[in-house]
C-alpha cells in the first residue's frame, strides 16, 4: 500500500513540474487559455503574469512535493490543485469545447472535452491515493536525498521546457503542401 | 528508512522515465510530417541576403530586383516532379516574378536535366547547405516566395502544379501586421557566396 501512495505522490508531483515547465515555454498561448477563464476584460500584461504565475505555481508545488514528501499539507494542497484541473475541465467542456486546453503547452494539443475531464478525474483520484496515511517520520529524507530530487525535478522541467519550444516553435499556418 | 529510500527510488525512475518520454516526443515531433510542415520561412520574416552567379555569369541576388522571387529548393531530381515542372511553367511567364532554382551543392546534372524538361530560362545556383538551413529547408522541392522588400510571401514543400500557382496566389497577399514581426530566430543574414 505504501509503495503504491508513494508511485502516486511522485506521479502527481512530476506530472505539476512537467506541466508548469512546458507552460513556462510559451506563456503567450497558456495566457489565451486563461482568458477564457476571466469574465472581466483584462490587459494582456496581466493574463501573461497570471500565466505565469500559474506554472511557475504548478511547478513549485510539484518540486516541494517531490522534495518534501513527509508533509502533508502538501499533499493536501496537490489534491486541492487536481480538484482544480477537473474543474477548470469540465468548465472548458461545458462553455470552450474544442478550444485547446493548453495544459502541458505545446506539449500536447489535446482540447476541452469529455476526455478532458475524464483525464482531470483521473488526476484527482490519484493525487486522492497519495492523501492515504503513511508513516510521516518514516519519509524523512536526508539532504542528500533532497538535492537529488530537487536536481531531478530541474532536469525534468527543463526537458519539458526545451521539448514545448521545440513543438511549438514556429508553427506554420500557409502550408499548401501535404 | 526503507520508505524514504523506496521513494526516492521511485521518483528517480518516474522522473527519469519521463525525461526519455519527452526526448522521445519531441524526437518524433522534430522528424515526421508534422516537422516538415513547419520547414521553411514564415510570411513577413526577412529572407537571408545572397548574391550568387549561375553558370552563364548571370548574377541572380535576393532580395530581387523584381517584385517578387521564386526560390526553388530542388536540383535534377526536380524532373521527378512533373506537376511541379508543370506549375513553374504556368507561373514563369508572368514578368513581376523571377524564378531560381537553388541546389543544396553543386550539381553538375541540374542545368541539364533543367533544359530537357523546357525549364532553360530558369537560373540554376549553387547554394550550401547552409544557406539551405537558413531558410529553414530540409526537404525538397520546396518553394519560396520573396518579395524585392527582402521578407518572405509564401513558402511551402511543394508536390503538385496547384500548389505552386497557390503559393504565389498567398504571396500576391498584402502582410498583416501579425506578419511583420519576425516570429523565428532566422534573421538577416548575407552568405558570403558569388560575387
Amino acid at each position: 500500500m505504501d509503495v503504491l501512495v508513494l508511485c502516486a505522490k511522485t506521479a502527481v508531483a512530476c506530472l505539476l513540474i512537467v506541466a508548469g515547465g512546458a507552460k513556462l515555454a510559451d506563456p503567450a498561448s497558456f495566457a489565451s487559455t486563461v482568458r477564457l477563464f476571466i469574465p472581466l476584460r483584462i490587459g494582456w500584461p496581466l493574463l501573461s503574469a497570471i500565466a505565469v504565475g500559474v506554472s511557475l505555481g504548478e511547478f513549485a508545488v510539484g518540486v516541494a512535493s517531490l522534495t518534501f514528501p513527509a508533509i502533508m499539507a502538501l499533499d493536501v494542497l496537490v489534491f486541492a490543485i487536481a480538484c482544480v484541473f477537473v474543474a477548470v475541465s469540465a468548465i472548458g467542456y461545458a462553455f470552450h469545447r474544442g478550444r485547446s486546453c493548453r495544459c502541458f503547452g505545446a506539449l500536447s494539443q489535446r482540447k476541452f472535452d469529455a476526455a478532458g475531464v475524464l483525464r482531470g478525474a483521473v488526476i484527482a483520484g490519484i493525487a486522492a491515493v497519495a492523501l492515504a496515511h503513511v508513516n510521516a517520520a518514516a519519509l524523512q529524507l536526508d539532504a542528500t536525498a533532497r538535492v537529488l530530487l530537487f536536481a531531478a525535478a530541474a532536469l525534468l522541467a527543463m526537458t519539458a521546457f526545451t521539448a514545448a519550444r521545440a513543438r511549438g516553435a514556429g508553427s506554420r499556418r500557409e502550408v499548401v503542401a501535404q | 528508512m526503507l520508505l524514504a529510500s523506496s521513494f526516492v527510488v521511485v521518483a528517480l525512475i518516474l522522473c527519469v522515465a519521463t525525461v526519455l518520454a519527452l526526448f522521445g516526443v519531441t524526437h518524433v515531433s522534430m522528424s515526421g510530417a508534422e516537422a516538415i510542415e513547419r520547414d521553411g520561412l514564415a510570411p513577413g520574416m526577412h529572407a537571408p541576403v545572397w548574391s550568387l552567379v549561375d553558370s552563364v555569369g548571370r548574377v541572380v541576388q535576393s532580395p530581387p530586383r523584381v517584385p517578387l522571387q521564386l526560390i526553388m529548393f530542388t536540383d535534377h531530381s526536380l524532373k521527378a516532379f512533373p506537376s511541379v515542372v508543370d506549375g513553374l511553367r504556368e507561373v514563369m511567364a508572368q514578368e513581376r516574378l523571377e524564378i531560381v532554382v537553388l541546389t543544396r551543392r553543386r550539381n553538375e546534372l541540374a542545368e541539364p536535366v533543367l533544359r530537357l524538361i523546357g525549364l532553360d530560362r530558369i537560373p540554376v545556383l549553387t547554394g550550401s547547405p547552409s544557406l539551405y538551413a537558413a531558410y529553414n529547408v530540409r526537404v525538397t522541392p520546396f518553394a519560396i516566395f520573396v518579395d524585392s522588400a527582402g521578407r518572405v510571401r509564401a513558402s511551402s514543400l511543394v508536390n503538385e502544379a496547384w500548389q505552386v500557382t497557390k503559393l504565389l496566389q498567398l504571396a500576391d497577399l498584402p502582410l498583416g501586421p501579425e506578419n511583420l514581426a519576425p516570429r523565428r530566430r532566422f534573421t538577416r543574414r548575407t552568405v558570403g557566396a558569388g560575387v
